[in-house]
């Protein structure tokens, strides 16, 4: 548990005191170079580590784990490090603030320019799974899905933007989580319905006593369900 | 009972120390102004919550049945930010600029979108702002509030705000020709109205007539000239309208918008033989016959003729914003909207005086780009926005780069694609977006970008 009065203060810890936690992905050139500039340039990480007290002399590191690498590379025996408190909370803000995790948002409300905004990002990363999709086609289609009740991502693979299941459906939870809201009982909303497979429907259509069920197309329930009861 | 309001405005503004903080603006004058605004003590919300822990300092709305404003938040109408008198807003200082655009994210808010009116004030300085979809432009100028003045310039805030304009008017301009404004008033038209608006497209060129021809349509016979040189005279009397049957889902649906077709008895005419018939305060004839739109149309939009002559001119009055299409792989086209925006554009905001027309931010129309040439395209503009910034003092930025902050140096430019499908749709005489799939996503894209909520 971390001492409360040294909670966002810098202090200068044994970096064998500290357990690196999940470690760099950093490529070796970076933290090779790095090191070696690190030490030329006075040997002190002035953008301090992250960590969290474990217990009386032990740290988890949280964030900024390219910088501990460096040290270890360097030799340092210890470098300047922020105390943090204990929270999930402050461990996932401060690796998304050290750029180390990419920030998901919530496709179930976000708005139309944040979805744009994160499926041009995923497109612009190199060797991106979805660089060939439309980013407008995209935005729109998902934009005016009702996304509000999915479950699920695998709704996006039938609104014929490119987006196919495996690859760059995945790509998507990346920078997508959802938080649904359940479906209302009745639903009349006709784009909402015209997304549902014919089966659903018809399983609807029975619960709300509507007749001639058996002989009706996709078009019809739909037409059907849409009529307020 | 009027001038009891009235005089307890002016003896309110008399009664503020000189130097009142923002907290004695905001306590002592924010609800004698919304009062003076027609709103009671029960329709005005302190602190109104706009989420991420911000606040704008009122909100107001009217009672609607059983729905009071002060109990239920809801829907709010207009939002109100006030500031001290010790923020100084002569000259578009730069508090002033950062108030305008505190207000506009307040505007922008996902909780604001029943919102249409934003008024910010110091009770030095005051200024409307109309919010229309996602589009936020001035109602008035920053008008200066004396004791003389105050009650005359609440009064006419009080007028506008009771009864705003139904319609957005955009007028698609840029002084070079050949960048894509008819492709793009066409296709603009075509979607919002497939989107459930309705719009009005006036073919504004009579030398080219494209709009018109491109929609298949036969040019007017004199109609709009005498409703521009005959007081007595509808512009109404030239509307025409476009129809298009559209297959979905086995099912015909007709949409539909108007048009304006553009004058053959205009074409050819030198500006001069029309600026003899029409007064010498000329410019604002298209704006005034344009009155019956403005409460008919969620949109009306007109093809500006290229050039910065008479026509053009009409037509960027009668504009509140204007949208400004460009090519980035010609220099000549990013050039000219900045001489629009720096100076065309003010030059009819002095002439109209209540704070439009303004640009909107320019978008690259229909070019194959790649990332070398994006990058030239990008360091001329710096180099245009730097220019002018030096030689007259206007900042360019947020017209070019409107995601543009010093740490986030973003800048991205929206663009439609290039397209052979939205090139080629000129000869079937119907929007490329009503054709094709592909390009009733791409201006889907754009007008959710600068038009739609």
């Amino acid at each position: 548990m971390s001492n409360p009065k040294d909670i966002g203060h810098l202090m200068h810890l044994y970096l064998d005191e500290i357990d690196p936690g999940k470690g760099t992905e950093a490529p070796e050139f970076l933290i090779k170079a790095s090191a070696h500039l690190l030490n030329q340039k006075g040997g002190r990480n002035w953008v301090p580590i992250i960590v969290r007290e474990t217990s009386e002399d032990c740290y988890e590191l949280i964030g900024n784990s390219f910088i501990y690498a460096v040290a270890e590379e360097a030799g340092l025996e210890r470098v300047w490090c922020v105390i943090a408190d204990d929270s999930q909370e402050t461990a996932e803000i401060s690796q998304i603030l050290a750029g180390e995790t990419i920030p998901k948002i919530n496709l179930s409300k976000a708005s139309r320019d944040e979805i744009k905004a994160a499926l041009e990002y995923l497109i612009e990363q190199p060797s991106s799974p979805i660089k060939s999709i439309q980013l407008a086609t995209a935005t729109n289609r998902i934009d005016e899905a009702p996304r509000q009740y999915w479950k699920t991502f695998d709704p996006i693979t039938n609104l014929k933007c490119g987006i196919t299941k495996g690859k760059k459906l995945d790509a998507l939870k990346q920078i997508f989580y959802l938080e649904p809201q359940p479906l209302p009982d009745v639903i009349t909303d006709i784009s909402l319905l015209q997304a549902m497979t014919t089966t659903d429907l018809k399983a609807m259509a029975k619960k709300r006593g509507i007749s001639g069920i058996s002989k009706m197309k996709k078009d019809d329930l739909v037409a059907a369900l849409s009529q307020s009861p | 009972m009027t001038s009891m309001t009235m005089n307890s405005l002016r003896s309110v503004l008399q009664s503020l120390p000189e130097n009142a903080g923002e907290a004695i603006v905001v306590e002592h004058f924010s609800n004698p102004l919304l009062e003076a605004l027609g709103f009671q003590p029960h329709e005005i919300y302190p602190q109104y919550p706009m989420g991420d822990r911000k606040a704008v300092d009122k909100a107001a709305r009217k009672t609607i049945g059983n729905d009071i404003f002060l109990h239920s938040g809801s829907n709010p109408y207009l939002l109100l930010e006030l500031k001290g008198r010790n923020c100084n807003w002569a000259n578009n200082s730069a508090p002033y600029q950062s108030t305008v655009h505190q207000l506009k994210q307040y505007l922008l808010a996902p909780n604001c979108k029943s919102v249409q009116w934003g008024i910010i004030t110091n009770s030095c300085h005051i200024q409307l702002f109309r919010k229309h979809g996602k589009v936020v432009f001035p109602a008035t100028r920053c008008l200066p509030l004396n004791l003389e003045k105050v009650d005359e310039i609440v009064a006419s805030i009080r007028k506008k705000i009771e009864k705003p304009a139904k319609a957005l008017t955009v007028t698609i301009y840029n002084n070079k020709g050949g960048v894509g404004k008819t492709t793009t008033s066409v296709n603009l038209a075509g979607i919002l109205t497939l989107l459930g608006k309705k719009v009005l497209v006036i073919d504004f060129d009579p030398n080219q007539q494209d709009l018109t021809t491109s929609l298949g349509l036969s040019l007017s016979d004199g109609k709009v000239l005498s409703a521009l040189t005959n007081r007595d005279i509808e512009l109404q009397n030239a509307i025409c309208s476009y129809s298009f049957a559209i297959r979905n889902r086995n099912k015909d649906a007709e949409v539909k918008f108007d048009v304006i077709p553009a004058d053959r008895k205009m074409a050819n005419k030198a500006d001069e033989i029309l600026k003899d018939k029409i007064p010498k305060t000329g410019a604002r004839i298209l704006h005034r016959k344009l009155e019956f739109a403005r409460q008919k149309y969620d949109y009306i939009l007109i093809d500006s003729p290229p050039n910065w002559r008479f026509f053009s001119k009409l037509a960027v009055y009668a504009a509140d914003v204007v949208l400004i299409p460009t090519k980035h792989n010609n220099l000549f086209s990013i050039e000219n909207a900045a001489t629009a925006i720096k100076t065309f554009i003010p030059e009819i905001q002095a002439e109209k005086a209540d704070g439009t027309p303004v640009a909107l931010p320019i978008f690259f129309n229909g070019e194959r780009t790649t990332d070398p040439q994006l990058t030239v395209a990008q360091k001329e503009i710096q180099n245009i926005i730097k220019k002018a910034r030096e030689e007259d003092r206007f900042d360019l930025l947020p017209y070019f780069f409107s995601k543009y902050t010093k740490a986030h140096p973003d800048c991205d430019i929206p663009k439609i694609p290039s397209y052979v499908n939205i090139a080629s749709s000129a000869f079937s005489r119907v929007p490329a977006v009503y054709r094709d799939r592909t390009a009733l996503e791409y201006y889907k894209d754009l007008v959710k970008e600068y038009f739609l909520i």
